[in-house]
């Protein structure tokens, strides 16, 4: 809803797809339950697995062995790395770059702008512009723009000169080829990607130094030189790319902020998931953008995280307001209008995302939030990185609580997710070394070694944010599982004191050039890495 | 069926008693089993225990694998090849069964379930009853109607075990022979995972009927003394007054 | 790179990629057919096909996890750019589309209109059928009705993963949205089903190079899957099949035959059941496969797979309610209470009976079995 300067005075945010994924657990072998939750998502694919069996490990009470752990994080940081590139170039650069603009650009001076912003990149001739740009020439000239059609080329929003979206669109296609080499580290630990295996108790996959038939010497250094080359992408190309396009809208570092509250749960175990003060990515708590305070979590205590569903299309016992994740129903209650519907009615319930709240405060996750706590838990990584963009793009530290500041973070705490996994591979040689090469700990394999009734948590950081499930299990079989996702936490619709989401929050404020062509919206949606199958589940 | 009941001859003797009673002794003895009926009998009492044996072992095998290389053993190889071939054995002999059911003796076709009989339903009752008070009763010279059942739900449930045996067999060849014959069945019972399933709750079923036959099969020998269990081997029942001689067509 | 002086047509991609006249034209045979054309309107056909543009594709997304869009852009032979900007055209696919809302919708009305008949329709996901579609709503309208909709006027129709394929992990056991496959929706045009959960990148784009290619649906098998990817099982392709058939099984994980890749079959392997490429095309540009990277194939291109578990136990459960346990546990479990039965029937006949004595049996007179072997005493 706008007012009448082309403002947004009012969001709301809903979710229109459901599968009942909590409801379809029930019943079912934990051990089984990574396979199902990991099919929540496709595109953060490997957290839920992971949140899964660290939930499981955590009711029945295993400790994965050390290089489990490591591989754990490997194929987390990978994800990180490749999903956060992946956001960026394509599902969000197009919100600032027009592809068609780019037919207008001088390839030598697309060149020398790309030698400029990234001078150790190999593919910066004039001749890879000029064929890059006949490229998109022919596909405009064909009057089939396929996914780029009905776009917003051409509006006044963007800003970018033709030369930097040349660069852009060549990075655009640069970036869709690298992917597809980064994910064979899930290939090599998990079997395949997307959906790579996991397993409770470890990682499926052996270690054979000796062997061919399990990790060795050539898996090894197959995952080393992706790493590396993973690392040239995003030190030559995602960040380098970000920061220039950054340039060009300095007004975005006001609009978007939103909520001002951030949680991070923390990831990266290195002394396992039971001890946060080891984490590289830091758990805690900033409310109303005060970083001179770090709030801790308590995941058990039944008063810290909630959901309550006033607005979500659930049915929750009769007065109840909100459930601990523990004691979580889901159980579906559609009042929404009869499709096709125009609207939906914002005073009712209008999505199938839950409303989660941690102590009553409705929060922001993802890469922002992480990097304020870790900026304000005085990590010098984080402060390292944060202090050096900001320098770069010449704005102080509140530029980080908006639409681009959002998006920046997610590309700086790539750098750290990419140095991070050329640590955890030496760690893992480094442990190798040491004449350790086990990957499982069957000893509360088999259900009969479990308590009869058992609950459990299993926290992780997704790319998009805070990620928990929790799980309960009785007779060995699972009793309830409940999934809060980061994308819950922001699409989460009002609560039950109107109190409105990360998303909704987010928008409120933002100037409009033309209501019919919401690029602006789409920006700061976009900044978030919206995950619809996330958030509902 | 009246007529029958009434023939019943005096209860059994109470063991530790003196010989005071007389206890009905078969004194007739008829040519029962024709050679195919034997012949398959027995090629499926050595064929069901192979075939359970080595199904089980297909399903887990429980021989632990001891260090070496693969190339020098082959026992999951070799137990599916003799499941097969036994397999093959018994659909073999049940089809030479079947066959013999149209042009055997009219003991081959003795017991058989003919449910659209009023008749078949009172001889079911009546053998139940006979079995509940543990009498001799009569004694039928061919198979009783209970009997008849079980024997018909185990030639039913190998003839389960083939199609979805054969089936399975057949995806390891995809296009081939069985493939083309019974590949349609396998989505019918749920797909490939769970037709495995279904073949190995059938073959439960059938050693289960298996170990109640042979009970069942010495009781009433030992107790009836219709020469019953010899009676597989050299085809000949004995009887007394009043036992029941099911020759004709059916039942 | 070479300008094109007018727009590629969908003959200027073929030949591009090898096609010659011949296969043209019978790429415009069929196509003809496929959309009701009599024989005498081919050449039509033709000449339209000859100046037409790239095959528009309209990609819907039901209830899913978008994992099948991120397998395609795994591809490495072709790789999507070649698909996305040179084979086909992508005209609808709201999840790598530039554009949302409501100008995206209008995207797709309008490719039904201009190309009816003429485009291809991917479908990753599955429609919910309880309560109206009110599960997966698109702009307002229920996908159920989006599908239905865009699926009429489509030439082709292909089911993306087990979701659009077989049902997938919404269909699971109790199936609260009432998820369908698509070919349980769609009964009047053929499907060609690309199941996998997700389906391998090249699976995925190797099917539409030959739709484009070869002008013509591949071959399906029974279930409507192309036999080129899904005609034979994982085991037996399986590259540990010698550990198989040796019986050298991985007792537990990370155990000594684990680390020298012994078969997985003891770990709930389902390779044993599971039609897919994975043993031989391999994921990720072939780097491995979920049985090289020790964990056992869980059937994810298989219908009802999700039912199927629990996945580290050799046989699924029994799927009738109330059971729900393993077929050995039933038998054991009977054999165990008949065996009790007989034992009980035993006992009561000794007490009541007592044991005879066998030995005491006269031998019987035999009788004239000839009147047996008469087949004039057969009927009733
Ligand atoms: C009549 C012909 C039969 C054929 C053609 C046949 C064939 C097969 C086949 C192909 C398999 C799967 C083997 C594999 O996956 O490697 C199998 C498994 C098995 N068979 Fe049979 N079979 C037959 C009869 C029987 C009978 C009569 C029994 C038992 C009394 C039996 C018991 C089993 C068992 C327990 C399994 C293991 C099933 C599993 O867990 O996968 N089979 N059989
Ligand atoms: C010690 C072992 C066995 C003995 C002494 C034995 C004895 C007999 C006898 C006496 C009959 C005729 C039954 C009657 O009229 O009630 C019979 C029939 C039969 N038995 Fe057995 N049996 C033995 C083992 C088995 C086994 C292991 C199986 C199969 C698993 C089997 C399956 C059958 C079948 C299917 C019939 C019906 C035969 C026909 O009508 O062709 N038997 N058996
Ligand atoms: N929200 C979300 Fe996910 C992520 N990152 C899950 O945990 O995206 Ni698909
Ligand atoms: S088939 Fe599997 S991978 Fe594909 S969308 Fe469905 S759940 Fe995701
Ligand atoms: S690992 Fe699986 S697919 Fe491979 S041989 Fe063993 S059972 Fe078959
Ligand atoms: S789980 Fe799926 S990926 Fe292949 S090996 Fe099995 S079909
Ligand atoms: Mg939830």
């Amino acid at each position: 809803m706008l007012d009448d300067k082309g403002v947004v005075k009012d969001a709301i945010s809903s979710g229109t797809m459901w599968r009942g994924i909590e409801v379809i657990l029930q019943g079912r072998d934990p051990r089984d339950a990574w396979a199902f939750v990991e099919r929540i998502c496709g595109v953060c694919t490997t957290v839920h697995a992971l949140a899964s069996v660290r939930a499981v490990e955590n009711a029945v009470g295993i400790q994965v062995p050390k290089n489990a752990d490591i591989i754990r994080n490997i194929m987390f940081l990978t994800q990180y790395v490749q999903d956060h590139v992946i956001h960026f170039y394509h599902l969000h650069a197009l919100d600032w770059v027009d592809v068609v603009s780019a037919l207008k650009a001088n390839p030598a001076a697309t060149a020398a702008l790309a030698q400029k912003v990234s001078p150790s990149w190999p593919t910066t001739s004039p001749g890879y512009f000029a064929d890059i740009q006949n490229t998109v020439k022919k596909f405009v000239d064909s009057g089939q723009l396929g996914i780029f059609q009905n776009a917003y080329w051409g509006h006044p929003a963007y800003k970018l000169p033709p030369e930097a979206n040349l660069m852009a669109v060549a990075h655009y296609l640069e970036a869709l080829q690298w992917q597809k080499e980064i994910v064979k580290i899930h290939a090599v630990f998990g079997g395949k990607n997307p959906h790579p295996n996991y397993l409770v108790g470890g990682v499926p996959v052996s270690i054979n130094l000796n062997g061919d038939n399990a990790i060795n010497m050539e898996r090894l250094n197959m995952v080393h030189d992706l790493i590396v080359q993973a690392q040239g992408i995003v030190e030559n190309l995602y960040v380098p790319d970000l920061l220039a396009i950054a340039s060009f809208y300095p007004e975005w570092t006001k609009i978007g902020a939103g909520l001002g509250n951030y949680m991070s749960y923390g990831d990266v175990p290195q002394n396992g998931i039971g001890d946060p003060s080891k984490f590289l990515i830091p758990r805690g708590v900033i409310l109303n953008k005060n970083l001179g305070e770090v709030l801790p979590i308590d995941h058990t205590s039944a008063s810290e995280i909630q959901e309550q569903v006033a607005h979500s299309w659930y049915d929750y016992p009769g007065g109840t307001k909100a459930l601990h994740p523990w004691d979580g129903i889901t159980k579906p209650n559609y009042t929404g209008p009869k499709p096709p519907y125009q609207n939906l009615d914002e005073n009712g319930a209008y999505s199938w995302v839950k409303a989660p709240r941690w102590k009553g405060h409705a929060m922001e996750v993802g890469p922002l939030a992480r990097m304020l706590v870790g900026f304000a838990s005085g990590r010098s990584d984080y402060k390292e990185v944060v202090t050096e963009a900001l320098g770069r793009l010449k704005v102080g530290p509140e530029a980080l609580f908006s639409t681009l500041g959002r998006t920046a973070a997610r590309g700086l705490e790539t750098r750290l997710a990419a140095k991070w996994l050329l640590d955890e591979y030496n760690k893992l040689i480094a442990n190798l070394k040491a004449g350790d090469s086990s990957t499982a700990n069957t000893t509360k394999w088999a259900p009969e070694t479990w308590p009869e009734d058992c609950k459990g948590f299993g926290p992780s950081e997704a790319p998009r944010g805070a990620l928990c499930h929790w799980i309960h299990i009785k007779d060995k079989k699972i009793f309830n599982y409940q999934v809060v996702v980061p994308s819950t936490w922001n699409a989460s619709p009002k609560d039950g004191d109107g109190q409105k989401g990360a998303y909704e929050s987010a928008l409120l404020g933002t100037p409009m050039a033309d209501s019919n062509k919401p690029v602006e919206l789409m920006r700061t949606i976009h900044s978030f890495d919206p995950c619809l199958a996330c958030a509902t589940h | 069926m009246a007529m029958l009941i009434e023939t019943k001859t005096p209860p059994l003797k109470p063991l530790g008693k003196k010989e005071t009673e007389v206890i009905p002794q078969a004194t007739k003895r008829h040519y029962v089993w024709q050679v195919p009926i034997r012949l398959t009998h027995w090629v499926n009492a050595l064929a069901i225990p192979v075939l359970f044996f080595t199904g089980l072992f297909i399903a887990t095998p429980f021989f632990s694998p001891t260090p070496g290389e693969a190339f020098e053993r082959f026992t999951m190889g070799h137990m599916r090849e003799f499941h097969f071939i036994f397999g093959y054995v018994l659909l073999l002999s049940i089809a030479v069964r079947v066959y013999w059911f149209f042009v055997g003796n009219n003991y081959a076709r003795s017991g058989f379930p003919f449910f659209w009989k009023p008749s078949w339903y009172k001889a079911v009752i009546h053998q139940m009853i006979e079995y509940m008070h543990l009498e001799r009763g009569y004694v039928n010279i061919g198979h009783n109607s209970l009997a008849g059942c079980s024997y018909a739900g185990f030639f039913a449930l190998c003839g389960f075990e083939g199609v979805t045996g054969l089936a399975l067999l057949g995806e390891g060849n995809p296009g081939g022979f069985w493939d083309r014959v019974l590949g349609w069945t396998t989505p019918l019972l749920g797909g490939s995972f769970r037709v495995h399933m279904w073949h190995h709750l059938a073959a439960w079923f059938i050693i289960l009927i298996a170990m109640f036959h042979i009970y069942i099969v010495l009781y009433d020998s030992h107790l009836y003394k219709d020469g019953l269990v010899d009676s597989i081997i050299s085809g000949e029942k004995h009887s007394i007054e009043g036992d029941k001689d099911a020759n004709t067509w059916i039942s | 790179m070479e300008v094109l002086e007018r727009k590629p047509s969908t003959y200027d991609i073929l030949r591009a990629h090898g096609v010659d006249r011949r296969t043209f034209l019978k790429f415009c045979t069929q196509s003809a057919a496929a959309i009701g054309l009599t024989s005498a309107m081919v050449p039509q056909l033709v000449a339209a096909m000859e100046k037409k543009p790239r095959i528009p594709v309209i990609w819907l997304h039901g209830l899913e996890c978008t994992c099948c869009s991120e397998s395609f852009i795994r591809s490495s032979h072709p790789i999507a750019q070649d698909i996305v900007l040179n084979l086909i055209s992508l005209d609808y696919d709201d999840t790598l589309q530039a554009a949302a809302g409501f100008q995206v919708e209008e995207i797709r009305k309008k490719v039904m209109k201009d190309y009816k008949g003429e485009y291809i329709l991917a479908v990753e996901g599955n429609a919910a059928t309880n309560d109206n579609g009110v599960y997966c709503t698109i702009g307002g309208e229920s996908f159920t009705n989006i599908l239905l909709e865009t699926a009429k006027d489509a030439k082709a129709i292909v089911a993306w993963g087990s979701c659009a394929s077989n049902g997938c992990v919404q269909a699971a056991k109790p199936n609260p949205t009432g998820a369908k496959p698509v070919y349980k929706l769609i009964t009047d045009k053929p499907v060609i089903n690309v199941p996998g959960c997700p389906p391998i990148a090249e699976v995925m784009t190797g099917v539409l190079t030959y739709l484009l290619t070869f002008g013509e649906l591949p071959e399906l098998d029974r279930q409507g899957r192309p036999k080129m990817f899904y005609a034979q099982r994982i085991h037996d392709k399986c590259y540990r099949r010698a550990f198989f058939d040796a019986g050298m099984f991985v007792e537990a994980w990370d155990d000594e035959g684990a680390k020298k890749g012994w078969c997985l079959y003891k770990m709930g392997c389902r390779g044993p059941s599971t039609f897919n490429s994975c043993s031989t095309t391999k994921w990720n540009c072939g780097v491995s496969f979920p049985i090289q990277s020790g964990h056992g194939c869980i059937g994810c291109s298989e219908e009802n797979f999700w039912d199927n578990g629990p996945f580290y136990q050799r046989l699924s459960n029994i799927p009738v309610p109330g059971i729900e346990s393993t077929p050995d546990s039933i038998g054991k479990t009977l054999t165990v209470l008949s065996a009790a039965g007989i034992g009980a029937h035993l006992v009561s006949v000794v007490a009541r009976k007592g044991v005879r004595n066998l030995t005491s049996n006269p031998e019987p007179e035999k009788s004239e079995p000839a009147e047996n072997q008469n087949p004039e005493n057969r009927g009733n």
